[in-house]
């Protein structure tokens, strides 16, 4: 199989199982409570704080756990419920859903602008709108889980309100997300009922996903994944980009390529006359794993408001293929791809009902 | 939806998505019809065509094409196969349901597209008669 759907979820590293498996065994006990194996596994739960601290520059006292990335948009978002809202149209739906039902017209504003994109990896250059946020005395927020990694990442040089994280990007397990709160900024908890997270979220300890969390970001530190990702994975993917412009008929770029404009591990590509949840498909029948931004692959018919956004053109994203890699792929990965879209390509604008125009 | 299989689809519809029956590659010319049948999709922009040739008021042979999802794919690939062969009366009666039997249950949200290919083939045969 040629995995390139990284963006949506990575496989757990086995630095990540290891832990995790040891965490099963050794640290099962609730980490509140107060005897020596609860006081055990609340020291692992420190150490993935002081972790992910360490990594985006931040004190570990400002960041709790939560459920995924939503859970911390969610967080947020609801707690500026009744306050003006701001957003980038390039945000998830767990920001932007969540700011058309909780938005109002109180002071102060919260802006919610994500680092850089899922889905065609666009980062946007948000540094004007933090100093604008911060001289109305309204916040800012940012979602930084495809960033995690992948860039180098300082909270404080940003001077972000807020910023969430999420474990499974990066090869933590699904379930397991970060908040950071700076200090002072206001918070509302979104889960009342419990002294967990310094009274800031309840609910019993997720020890061993925190501790898997743990093992993805010492992998990260250890390894300088943003490195990696800036060197290796981004002429992966720059190879790929002249491939297709090259031998494919009809496609074009929804990725801008160029150094600083996008993430090095995302490549969103569309292919004039063909519909993207067969191209899919297509490929998943050859063991190639991508994903789509096209309104027939999307469960309620609606394309990718991201590339709706960008381009107002639905047949863009009708026959968008994201390609998103991780640090296990190879330059053979890329051959494997070239080896088969082509022809796929090829077959669907040939059965189309529109015409290719080159 | 499917659960149980490892595809998303059931195995007829993979067979259909993977091997399509009947469609029309490339240009149109390529294909000596009497008559062609368009419906669009305004739901999620889809397109669908149908080209018939009729002998002696059967569907002797028939073509499509789309710019439509898997499930859009297989099930008109399957409608094609369903058409050929019988009447002008019989096709247009060939009910989305004969087509989701056909196909072994689509998913709920791919139901409209599904049905595009029948109501292509529907226009066909009333250009048809028209002419
Ligand atoms: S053609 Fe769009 S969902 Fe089937």
């Amino acid at each position: 199989m040629v995995y390139l759907d990284y963006a949506a979820t990575s496989p757990l590293l086995p630095e990540v199982i290891t832990a995790m498996h040891e965490a099963e065994q050794k640290f099962f006990a609730n980490a509140s409570a107060l005897h020596t194996p609860g006081h055990l596994a609340m020291n692992k739960i420190e150490e993935t704080r002081k972790l992910l601290a360490q990594l985006i520059n931040a004190n570990p006292d400002e960041i709790i756990f939560t459920s995924g990335a939503s859970e911390a948009n969610n967080t947020v978002i609801r707690t500026f419920a009744g306050h003006k809202i701001y957003t980038s149209p390039l945000e998830h739906h767990s920001i932007d859903e969540a700011a058309r039902v909780l938005g109002g017209n109180k002071k102060p504003a919260l802006y919610s602008y994500m680092f850089a994109n899922n889905e065609i990896g666009e980062i946007l250059s948000i540094e004007n709108i933090i100093k604008k946020a911060h001289k109305n005395g309204d916040y800012i927020h940012s979602d930084l889980t495809q960033v995690l990694g992948k860039l180098p990442i300082n909270i404080k040089a940003l001077d972000l309100d807020y910023a969430t994280f999420s474990a499974h990007k990066i090869g933590g397990p699904v379930g397991v997300g970060a908040l950071f709160i700076k200090d002072g900024a206001p918070f509302k908890s979104l889960i009342i009922g419990g002294n967990q997270e310094g009274k800031r979220r309840g609910t019993t300890y997720n020890t061993a996903g925190i501790i898997g969390f743990g093992a993805a970001l010492k992998y990260a530190i250890k390894h300088k994944t943003w490195d990696i990702y800036d060197a290796k994975i981004r002429a992966l993917r720059d190879g790929l980009a002249k491939r297709i412009l090259e031998e494919i008929p009809g496609s074009s770029l929804n990725t801008d390529i160029t150094p600083g404009k996008s993430l090095p591990n995302i490549l969103n590509a569309s292919f004039q006359a063909a519909e993207g949840e067969s191209i899919q498909l297509y490929l998943d029948a050859e063991g190639i794993i991508v994903s789509t931004g096209s309104a027939c692959a999307s469960g309620d018919i609606k394309p990718s408001h991201v590339l709706m956004a960008k381009t107002g053109d639905a047949e863009v994203a009708h026959s968008s293929i994201r390609f998103s890699f991780g640090l296990d792929n190879t330059e053979e990965d890329v051959k494997k791809v070239m080896q088969v879209l082509p022809g796929i390509i090829n077959r669907l604008q040939k059965i189309s009902t529109i015409e290719r125009e080159s | 939806m499917n659960e149980g299989q490892d595809w998303i689809y059931s195995d007829i519809v993979k067979d259909h998505f993977l091997n399509p029956r009947n469609f029309l590659f490339g240009d149109e010319s390529k294909f000596d019809f009497d008559a062609v049948g368009v419906v669009g999709n305004p739901i999620c922009g889809d397109q669908m065509k149908m080209y018939i040739k009729v002998k002696n008021g059967k569907i002797e042979d028939i073509r499509w094409k789309t710019y439509g999802c898997a499930s859009a794919i297989a099930s008109t690939s399957a409608l094609s196969e369903l058409a050929k062969g019988k009447t002008l009366d019989e096709v247009v009666n060939i009910s989305a349901k004969d087509i989701d039997d056909y196909l072994g249950n689509l998913p709920k949200h791919k139901f409209h597209c599904s049905v595009l290919g029948h109501q292509a083939l529907a226009d066909a045969v009333k250009k048809y008669r028209a002419e």
